[in-house]
């Protein structure tokens, strides 16, 4: 019934599921965050921890709180997302990836690159 | 801009019953407003008699103020403002559930009727059901409905959840986030079900042997406690730092530490969050815990 992994905060892991939603386009840019009380119902989390890891979406950018009506994403949220997404895939993801294929041998041309 | 006061403050509160026994000793603590507080600790630890003595039922000594009366000397008024489900709570079995709101609307002044109904529409009780035909997650559904129904900032729930099935649970604390927890209004619930309660709360209040050993907001207790995992090898040097726990997380050792660890025995290990089920072993002591599956 708590689905949130013990040994990291919980408004950082929902800031994470958050920032991956925004990256998929939900919300779509300019369009309105679901309210604390929303996510807090549909999380089953307290809304101050709600409230945090949206305070750390608009600490990076991504959503603007406007006085009295909400969040929302901020334009050019998803382009900026998917830079910073990409330069980490490239420099910490890629690198152990491209070991790991090394250490087992397989070359770029045994791997399907066709998108489903 | 003054700040908001306090639901409850209690100073050197001490709970004693019978000859000479104390259920609570001693305790300074506070509940300020917009919070959702777990109060944990093992049976006998003074729970449910702090609960007691917060809303008049049991003399307390101290200074105690909830909602800034005086539970003992002003406690008729008291529990018309504050929301009470005792561990022993019953509902008649014998009375239908538009009786129970009719009845609670002449008892309760800040009672609303609408609310009532409106609340019973998230469940699957009906107003002509029969309390002795509802199930026990259902009755505890009704009963959280029929004081939420009240207008008033603090609710007091001692084990609400005690007996109820994981769905019965769930439904229970979505009831309570949605329609109780508004940023003004706060709850204090005790509960063995540390586990799955964390993610509701603000924050923990772990009483030991009537003891209070520890009263912090859940943002503080990140910052607080440090978990580290270490190799067999370093066993030995990591017990000598005098960590509160050690105990096995997956298999590996961990030790747990109030405040970071010199620099040299962090060294020896991987940190991590400790959660808070680890911290309320450490902090009470105890072998067994509810853990709870899910």
């Amino acid at each position: 019934m708590n689905p949130w992994n013990a040994s990291t905060p919980i408004y950082r892991q929902l800031a994470d599921r958050l920032t991956g939603a925004l990256l998929a386009g939900d919300p779509a840019e300019g369009e309105a965050m679901p309210s604390v009380r929303t996510l807090a119902g549909h999380y089953l989390i307290n809304p101050l921890t709600v409230g945090r890891a949206l305070q750390v979406l608009v600490d990076d950018g991504l959503v603007e709180s406007r006085r009295g009506v909400g969040m929302y994403v901020q334009r050019g949220a998803r382009a900026r997302l998917k830079r910073s997404e990409r330069q980490r895939f490239m420099t910490q993801e890629w690198p152990a990836l491209r070991a790991r294929l090394h250490h087992l041998g397989i070359g770029a041309d045994e791997l399907d690159w066709k998108i489903r | 801009m003054n700040p908001t006061p306090n639901l409850i403050e209690g100073r050197a509160v001490s709970v004693r019953y019978g000859r000479g026994k104390t259920a609570v000793d001693a305790i300074d603590f506070r509940v300020a407003p917009g919070r959702v507080v777990g109060l944990l600790g093992h049976n006998g630890a003074g729970k449910t008699s702090l609960m007691k003595a917060l809303v008049g039922l049991l003399p307390s000594s101290g200074e105690l103020r909830v909602l800034g009366l005086d539970p003992q000397r002003e406690r008729v008024k008291l529990l018309e403002s504050v929301c009470y489900i005792p561990d022993v709570a019953i509902l008649p079995r014998w009375a239908r559930v538009d009786e129970l709101i009719a009845l609670m609307s002449g008892l309760q002044p800040r009672f609303s009727t609408d609310r009532a109904r409106t609340l019973l529409k998230r469940t699957s009780v009906g107003p002509r059901d029969k309390v002795k035909a509802l199930s026990k997650g259902m009755v505890v559904q009704l009963h959280l409905a029929l004081i939420a129904a009240v207008d008033a900032k603090l609710m007091i729930l001692d084990e609400p959840t005690l007996g109820l099935d994981i769905l019965s649970r769930k439904s229970f604390y979505e009831m309570l986030i949605d329609e109780w927890c508004d940023g003004e209004r706060s709850v204090l619930i005790s509960t063995h079900q540390v586990e799955e309660i964390q993610p509701l709360l603000s924050d923990v209040m772990m009483l030991n042997e009537g003891r209070l050993v520890l009263a912090t907001s859940l943002i503080d207790l990140d910052q607080r406690f440090v978990g580290l995992s270490h190799d067999a090898a370093a066993a030995e040097q990591i017990a000598a730092a005098h960590p509160l726990l050690r105990y096995r997380q997956a298999g590996q050792p961990a030790a747990l530490f109030d405040g970071a660890p010199p620099a040299h025995v962090e060294a020896l290990g991987q940190r991590f969050q400790p959660s808070l089920v680890d911290l309320f072993v450490a902090l009470t002591r105890a072998p067994e815990m509810n853990r709870t599956v899910g």
